[in-house]
């Protein structure tokens, strides 16, 4: 007769190996896209072709997927900086807006604040598409269609209610008397914002830069409008230019090394923000 | 007193706060000595912290003046006032270590880095709390962190400590060894001090004035003795002192004596302006009540209930014509529901209150 003891130990076995595999057997089908695209971006030319499955290189591994997408536009560097330049001025530029408007909106009491707040709020309903016509045309008289500054600005407006809502409540959420503490120790206006509040409101941040810069590495349909010369393409417009492929014939291989560029800086920034990333989706929801 | 003032360490002069056309302080004069160790009391409301708050400019003044030090401080900003505050929630900088929590405000002050290293290391001998220098506030305990806020208010070596209810959060053991520290503080430092609460025994404990406060105005102001003893009206008789004071509807027969219930006893108090037949109140504090032979001078009482703490008791009672009052009972036989006792009121002990509250005399 097995003791007490060991029945449990069985138990707790068990339990792990399921807990275990299906932990496993879920990150497979997350991951598996991403196996598939980083393997096949290595295929050499001659393989470029062939069936997906299996995904990795048969006939050895190659850069020639690398070097044909090369050969589209004004060259990948060139088109991987303008989509950083974007991206991260972007990023900048919205975290800079919303943690003062948040902050304003959060600390100081003036006429119209609730109003003023929702109607910000309400224009996260207005589809961008239907506001692009306006937009192109504001752009033009100001001088800035086909420049990154414009689609900067763009995506920055795209972005701000969102981001201003979650600082609003990024502030809200840090006590007073924290602030009152600093301004008996003498921190005023910009430094009291630098030095006290910023870090009590890093996750906030964290959370608007990482969807500030997604939003803006991958949007797609504004660039195509507002972009005209090739040189000024971000990626997902080269994309597309290289997935038009020349006289029909798509180059599978290119498009497969495009995707697997274009992923690499995402994964980046969401690894390095998301401990504060996670905090910040969760801020407020218990106590 | 020509140089009266060189001691004067706060003066609050005609001091209003409104919220639009609230008014919630209405006009406070008041002046604290060097080194006074001043308590606000007063129920929730009463506008205690508001002033508090005013005090360290953090709330704006709609009316009247604060001087600290003889300097006009009305519109300052809170770091040019010479003060300090440590608040209720501690209100540490949650991203700074120990260290740095403490030497903030002397960074912000652009204070020479080794003063600061001196500063930090003195003020942290005081409180005991060197060991914990390097760590973070959410992983200190809440009496090493409330030690933390009152260190940062000692670093910046202010002329006045505010104190927003700074007990309040910590556990009641906890509580009473804080306490002690605040007045052992207070001693070494001899700063002067305001603290806020709404804790009886704090206010009586620490403060050299005592200052009772409803809706936004003073009802008095003097030691602890002054103000437990010799309370001015009936508000500060009531709200110092637990369990409170006994108020018991009394009438005035003329010639320095009164009927209360079925009792007659004398009135220590100038008549002027009572007519026989007035009413008025007798207050007399819990403690006060003996258990004595019935007698004309006794009130006489059924036991409704008693609590037994041990030390003393408490008896809670109806006297003859249904009003109810508590007896504190320190020693002598166990007392039950339904029993009758009679009690004595030693005649200095009575306190005489009109029935707008002013107090007889």
């Amino acid at each position: 007769m097995r003791t007490r003891r060991e029945i449990r130990a069985r138990k707790a076995l068990w339990d792990r190996i399921a807990y275990h595999g299906i932990g496993i057997g879920t990150a497979f089908f997350f991951l598996a896209p991403f196996a598939v695209m980083f393997f096949s971006s290595f295929r050499p030319n001659s393989d470029s072709g062939s069936p997906p499955i299996p995904p990795w290189p048969r006939s050895g591994m190659s850069f020639d997927a690398y070097r044909a997408l090369d050969t589209f536009g004004a060259g990948i560097g060139q088109h991987m900086f303008n989509s950083l330049t974007v991206s991260i001025g972007t990023v900048l530029l919205t975290v800079a807006v919303s943690v003062l408007a948040g902050y304003g909106f959060s600390r100081y009491r003036f006429a119209f604040k609730n109003v003023l707040f929702v109607l910000i709020i309400a224009t996260l309903m207005i589809p961008f598409q239907s506001i692009l016509t306006p937009l192109f045309i504001i752009l033009a008289r100001l001088g800035l269609n086909n420049s990154l500054v414009g689609l900067m600005l763009v995506y920055v407006t795209l972005q701000l209610p969102f981001s201003v809502f979650m600082m609003r409540n990024a502030f809200d959420a840090v006590p007073k008397e924290i602030e009152e503490a600093a301004r008996i120790d003498g921190a005023r206006d910009l430094k009291l914002l630098v030095r006290v509040l910023l870090p009590l409101v890093m996750p906030g941040i964290a959370t608007v830069s990482i969807f500030a810069f997604l939003n803006a590495w991958n949007e797609f349909f504004a660039a195509l409008v507002l972009l005209s010369s090739n040189d000024n393409y971000t990626l997902p417009v080269l994309m597309t230019a290289v997935r038009a492929g020349r006289l029909g014939a798509i180059n599978w291989g290119a498009v497969q090394a495009g995707v697997a560029v274009m992923v690499v800086p995402c994964l980046f920034v969401f690894l390095l923000l998301q401990r504060y990333y996670m905090r910040g989706l969760m801020a407020g929801a218990v106590k | 007193m020509a140089n009266g003032t060189s001691n004067r360490s706060v003066v609050l002069n005609g001091v209003r706060k409104s919220y639009g056309a609230l008014e919630v302080i209405h006009g406070i004069d008041l002046t604290i000595e060097e080194g006074d160790f001043v308590v606000f009391v007063g129920p929730s409301g009463c506008g205690k912290s508001t002033l508090l708050r005013m005090i360290a400019g953090l709330e704006e003044v709609t009316d009247g003046e604060i001087a600290i030090k003889g300097r006009d401080v009305t519109d300052l900003d809170p770091s040019e006032r010479g003060i300090a505050m440590v608040f209720q929630s501690y209100a540490l900088y949650p991203h700074m270590s120990v260290r740095d929590n403490l030497a903030f405000g002397l960074k912000m002050a652009r204070t020479d880095k080794a003063d600061i290293d001196k500063r930090v290391a003195q003020a942290s001998a005081i409180l005991k709390i060197d060991h914990l220098l390097d760590r973070r506030p959410g992983q200190l305990s809440g009496g090493q962190r409330q030690r933390v806020a009152i260190g940062r208010a000692i670093v910046r070596k202010p002329d006045v400590f505010l104190f927003d209810e700074p007990l309040s959060n910590l556990d009641a053991e906890l509580r009473v060894s804080m306490r002690i520290e605040i007045a052992r503080l207070h001693r070494e430092l001899g700063n002067t001090m305001i603290y806020v609460t709404h804790d009886q025994t704090e206010a009586m404990t620490l403060a050299d004035k005592i200052v009772v406060l409803r809706d936004g105005r003073i009802e008095q102001a003097g030691s602890p003795r002054d103000v437990y003893e010799d309370p001015e009206n009936m508000f500060v008789a009531g709200f110092i002192g637990s369990p409170r004071m006994n108020f018991l509807e009394a009438e005035w027969l003329g010639e320095g004596t009164i009927r209360v219930g079925k009792a007659t006893m004398r009135a220590a108090i100038d008549g002027t302006g009572l007519a026989p037949g007035d009413r008025l109140l007798l207050g007399i504090r819990p403690e006060h009540m003996t258990a004595a032979e019935p007698g004309p001078e006794r009130i006489t009482a059924e036991v409704e209930f008693s609590e037994y703490l041990g030390g003393t008791r408490y008896l809670y009672c109806q006297i003859e014509d249904g009003q109810s009052i508590v007896v504190e009972q320190r020693e002598g036989r166990d007392w039950k529901a339904g029993d009758k006792l009679s009690f004595a009121v030693p005649e200095d002990r009575r306190r005489f209150f009109a029935k707008d509250g002013r107090r007889l005399r």
